[in-house]
């Protein structure tokens, strides 16, 4: 699309030109309908609670709008859980919008309302109150300390993939005698009640919409517009009980299920999935029903927008692991169908073209790649990836496929595979993963580590070990903090709408947060791994081969933050290999320490009957958890923020460009990591120049596919970036400019060539 | 076992030749080019480097009073350049890039310096590589012994030449060398049935005249050439002259606007040719 059309353009400075907001609609309703509940068991509580707000929240449609429905009436307002710990809410409610990362604006209103009405009645109820007085005194010392973090201890569980196979093919009305058949023989299970209750006030919620609609046709002057929304009409009462036909409806109905999932948990990454598979047949229809392709476009970049709306409210903390309130509505392209074949369609290349055309955080696109993918496709890819955005980014199936197959997934489901959130590997509509449930410290290890036995360990075998011991005590812990917060969504947060969309809860007649999925993960991520590689490698180096250093000289070093010992500092960053640049020297210290992890980590079940399975990524969680690790021998200072990513080499460390990163990175039993990692690399924009530049690329990405890595995301270096680089150049040694026969470390060069390009990179190079 | 200087080894090259590339550099010229962006690959003797940016005036106040040794400076802002390799530490370290060549139909490419001034070595190498199924070619100035030139064809997939002035006179004076050489060795190769490659360094004042450019043409026309590269002066190098010691001349020169690297480009274009901006 070239010029964006007025109806995109208005929709798009719409959902930009307010200051975010905190709402407290949901939490007031949500609240009244607990007043109301009392001795009812949890789960019909939740449900009850879900349908007041779904039959009463304040809903409008607005002008240009082809796909409706929002959270709040002003976009991209926060909303508030004080079910899940009204306490956070509390301290912070002064400085949401001052604080660093992610602001929001608390009206003097709603501070009065949330101090009168909400915090009085959640004080002593909350799912935060529940964690907190189930953690043992280990586990919170883990998390003091700094090894451990457990997520979702006070907010909605989230991360998971609904499906909509079943909606889409038989229509809500189906699902609702479905479950209606199912309690004449189960009228006891409260779990059936609560979805039945959820699923008839999904259907309200979307006759509220048609209801409005017409309102809105019978008062407008404009005859298109008039047409517009009495189709909106039309397609609301339609997909309220029937199944979809056209796109527009498919559109509609994906939509409506994904508002009502958010007022019910209000929770992060309730992702898209493979969404060029579940949309295609209505694409189709469509097309061959006489619709114009471009008119499917306008739909598909309405929902993108819709989809922008949707953003999350979260603690001060926990916005700095997850900066940028990233919703997670993540879908993914391409990869092979269930009988291994290519699945690449027409709607794959389209919704690359229309997130072009966007240009949003949302959605969060990624691709699967294999080797049968088509040369187009890729290419494809690469044009998008070359737009800068670090969108789309690219899953590998010939690695993670086989990674499931090791858990005990049947083949047909790992070959349908997608992501939530970020990263996080899930098998879409059968899964309650608990893919972000918690974090483990790896760098933190080894400081807790030496600090214990400094004085003891007389060989690097030695410290290995007892690094390993180390790690094997605290994952016990990381799995009981999880365990004890897995517990408290299922007592206190349970989600029976979510569980009607997840395979094969109704059946079994039991929630997600109870069991009712079929593959009941919970997934825990091992970071720091490239700091860890690198710092271990010096001590390896440094104070048992070459004996130029005791091991308790450089923990006193490190204790007192390399505080006049610069040169040892700049000694241990330059003198010593680093992981990345493919040495194998260094990348197996980490990649071994990595699968004991992994391997420790399998040895646990939770309270669901799956297993817990490793992952390897942050978010931005790598400066959080930076600033919980003192100096490392790596020459990282104390609070300095980890490697990023979860797999990238730390920042200015890899100095062999990028085909050795990704080496490096293969050398990690990538196999096991099957909860997701993730892995950025930088390009400077000149390298992706003309078709023959894309063309390398492809060939780089396909490179990448062979080595079995699962994960890589590219950040195209920015003028920013480079003007960064100019001021701080010890920071950026590795920045590599690469021009037609001929690449200079950017650093290295003299200022007014550094302003020459950064200049063109500014006008894309 | 015999060694090479090289003073380095870029992975990931993408504007040099066919697919992802490895370029060897070997240290060492018999020319003076006064445009030379790799100043550090002139002789062939390990060499200290000092990068001024990259001090923290641990020793010394100033970078080039400084006596300490590379092995000390914790910075690397001094830094050796020139590495002894070994024929089998060379292909070793080339090797790890081989699964990108497989993706790309890339490989390995020797350049310098001069590669012809290390030439047994680097037919030795190239054997191997040749042996590994590996896609080869060489960066050249053309300027050595036609036998060494000759041998090392064999093993190569493709050789990039460069075409600089085409008067023998002025070449002798602003290169120091001897262009008949270089022309003689350029037809024996296309005689011999190589793939060649020319690659033409644009510098305003010294390649872009239209006489030097006809003459190419001319040249490269007599030999049936039909495909050049064109390569734009640039002042990426300027700032290694200091760190190295030596004197850069062409500190002034401005780099030429994308509308001269254009015309010259259409003159190329116009008659025949495939051109390549770049590699």
């Amino acid at each position: 699309m070239k010029d964006t059309s007025i109806r995109i353009k208005v929709l798009k400075d719409q959902l930009l030109e307010n200051k975010r907001e905190i709402s407290l609609e949901r939490a007031n309703l949500y609240t009244d309908s607990f007043k109301q509940s009392e001795g009812k068991s949890s789960i019909l509580r939740r449900a009850l609670a879900t349908a007041h707000i779904l039959e009463n929240v304040n809903i409008a449609i607005k002008p240009h709008e082809l796909i409706l429905g929002d959270r709040t009436i002003k976009p991209r307002s926060g909303i508030a859980s004080p079910e899940m710990s009204p306490y956070w809410i509390l301290d912070e409610i002064d400085t949401m919008y001052s604080r660093p990362q992610d602001k929001f604006y608390f009206t003097k209103e709603d501070k009065t309302i949330f101090k009168e009405k909400l915090y009085p009645f959640w004080d002593g109820k909350s799912l935060k109150d529940y964690v907190d007085s189930k953690m043992s005194e280990q586990v919170k010392q883990a998390i003091n300390i700094g090894i451990v973090k457990i997520n979702q201890t006070d907010k909605g569980q989230g991360h998971i993939i609904p499906t909509f196979e079943k909606i889409f093919s038989n229509g809500l009305a189906f699902l609702i005698d479905e479950i209606k058949d199912k309690l004449k023989t189960n009228v006891e299970n409260d779990f059936l009640h609560a979805g039945l209750i959820t699923l008839e006030s999904l259907k309200k919620y979307m006759l509220r919409y048609a209801h409005l609609a017409t309102t809105l046709a019978l008062e407008e002057s404009d005859y298109n517009r008039k047409q517009e929304l009495i189709e909106l009409h039309d397609i609301c009462t339609k997909i309220s009980h029937e199944k979809p036909q056209s796109l527009h409806e498919a559109l509609q109905l994906f939509w409506f299920v994904n508002l009502a999932l958010q007022y019910e948990s209000n929770a992060s990454s309730i992702s898209t999935g493979r969404f060029d598979q579940f949309m295609l047949p209505f694409y189709r229809q469509s097309i061959s029903d006489g619709i114009e392709e471009e008119y499917c476009r306008e739909l598909l970049r309405c929902l993108w927008l819709k989809m922008n709306d949707v953003v999350l409210l979260r603690s001060e903390d926990s916005a700095k692991y997850f900066a940028g309130f990233p919703t997670g509505y993540t879908i993914i392209l391409g990869g092979v169908d269930k009988a291994g074949r290519d699945a690449t369609n027409e709607l794959s290349y389209i919704i690359l073209e229309t997130y072009g055309d966007i240009r949003l955080p949302q959605p969060n696109i990624g691709v699967r790649i294999h080797e049968k993918s088509p040369m187009e496709f890729l290419m494809k890819v690469a044009e998008t990836i070359r737009l800068g955005t670090g969108i789309p980014q690219v899953f590998n199936d010939e690695v993670i496929i086989p990674g499931y197959l090791n858990r005990g997934v049947s083949l047909e489901d790992a070959r349908d595979y997608a992501v939530v959130g970020c990263v996080e590997l899930s098998l879409p509509g059968k899964t309650y993963g608990l893919h972000d449930i918690a974090l483990f410290n790896l760098l933190k290890v080894m400081e807790v580590t030496l600090d214990k036995h400094k004085e003891n360990i007389t060989s690097f075998d030695m410290l290995i070990n007892e690094i390993k011991n180390t790690i094997k005590e605290y994952v016990k812990y990381m799995v009981d903090g999880s365990n004890i917060t897995d517990a408290a969504h299922g007592l206190i947060a349970p989600t029976p709408l979510l569980s009607c969309f997840i395979d094969d809860c109704v059946a079994k007649g039991s929630d997600v947060s109870t069991g009712g999925a079929i593959y009941n993960f919970s997934g825990v991520q091992g970071i720091g791994i490239s700091n860890l590689s690198d710092s271990l490698y010096v001590i390896k180096k440094a104070v048992f081969e070459d004996k130029d250093i005791s091991l308790s000289e450089l923990h006193h070093i490190l204790h007192n933050n390399y505080h006049n010992n610069e040169i040892a500092r700049q000694r241990f960053i330059n003198k010593y290999d680093k992981y990345g640049n493919d040495i194998d020297e260094v990348d197996y210290i980490g990649s071994d320490i990595l699968s004991y992890y992994c391997r420790e980590v399998e040895k646990y079940t939770n309270i669901r009957g799956g297993i817990f399975q490793p992952g390897s990524y942050t978010v931005s969680a790598h400066i959080p958890l930076g600033e919980a690790v003192g100096a490392t021998a790596d020459g990282r200072l104390s609070k300095e923020q980890l490697a990023d990513g979860g797999l990238s080499p730390m920042v200015g460390r890899d100095k062999n460009g990028p085909t050795s990163v990704l080496k490096s990175v293969s050398k990690l039993d990538n196999y096991l990591t099957t909860n997701g990692s993730l892995l950025n690399v930088k390009f400077s924009p000149s390298v992706l120049d003309g078709v023959e530049g894309l063309r390398k690329f492809v060939n780089y990405l396909q490179g990448f596919m062979r080595l079995k890595i699962q994960h890589i995301q590219f950040n195209i270096v920015s003028a920013k970036t480079l003007k960064d680089a100019q001021k701080n150049p010890l920071k950026y040694k590795d920045l590599v400019i690469r021009v037609a026969g001929y690449s200079a470390i950017f650093v290295e060069l003299n200022k007014a060539i550094q302003d020459d390009i950064i200049n063109r990179t500014e006008h894309g190079m | 076992m015999k060694k090479a200087m090289i003073f380095n080894i870029q992975r990931y090259s993408i504007h040099d030749g066919e697919g992802i590339r490895t370029i060897v550099f070997f240290k060492g010229c018999s020319l003076r080019c006064p445009w030379c962006s790799n100043p550090e690959s002139q002789s062939t003797n390990k060499e200290i480097m000092r990068k001024e940016v990259l001090c923290i005036n641990c020793s010394s106040k100033n970078i080039f009073d400084c006596k300490q040794s590379p092995e000390f400076c914790p910075t690397n802002a001094l830094e050796w350049v020139g590495n002894e390799m070994t024929v089998d530490q060379l292909v070793e370290e080339v090797m790890k890039d081989h699964i990108f060549y497989n993706s790309s139909g890339g490989g390995v490419t020797l350049s310098g310096g001069e590669v012809l001034v290390q030439g047994e070595f680097a037919i030795e190498f190239l054997k191997k590589l040749k042996s590994l199924g590996i896609h080869t070619a060489i960066e050249t100035t053309g300027h050595g012994n036609w036998n060494i030139l000759d041998d090392m064809s064999d093993y190569l997939d493709e050789v990039l030449f460069d075409l600089k002035i085409m008067d023998n006179q002025r070449f002798k004076e602003v290169i120091k060398g001897d262009g008949k050489l270089i022309k003689d060795n350029f037809i024996k190769l296309v005689n011999k049935g190589v793939k060649v490659t020319p690659r033409i360094p644009l510098i305003p004042t010294f390649t872009m005249d239209k006489d030097n450019i006809n003459s190419i043409i001319e040249f490269l026309e007599t030999n049936k050439i039909n495909e050049v590269h064109l390569l734009p002066f640039h002042q990426y190098g300027s700032s290694k002259y200091k760190s190295i010691g030596k004197e850069y001349t062409l500190q002034k020169l401005e780099p030429s606007s994308k509308e001269q690297i254009n015309r010259i480009k259409d003159i190329f274009i116009s008659k025949g040719f495939t051109v390549t901006v770049g590699g």
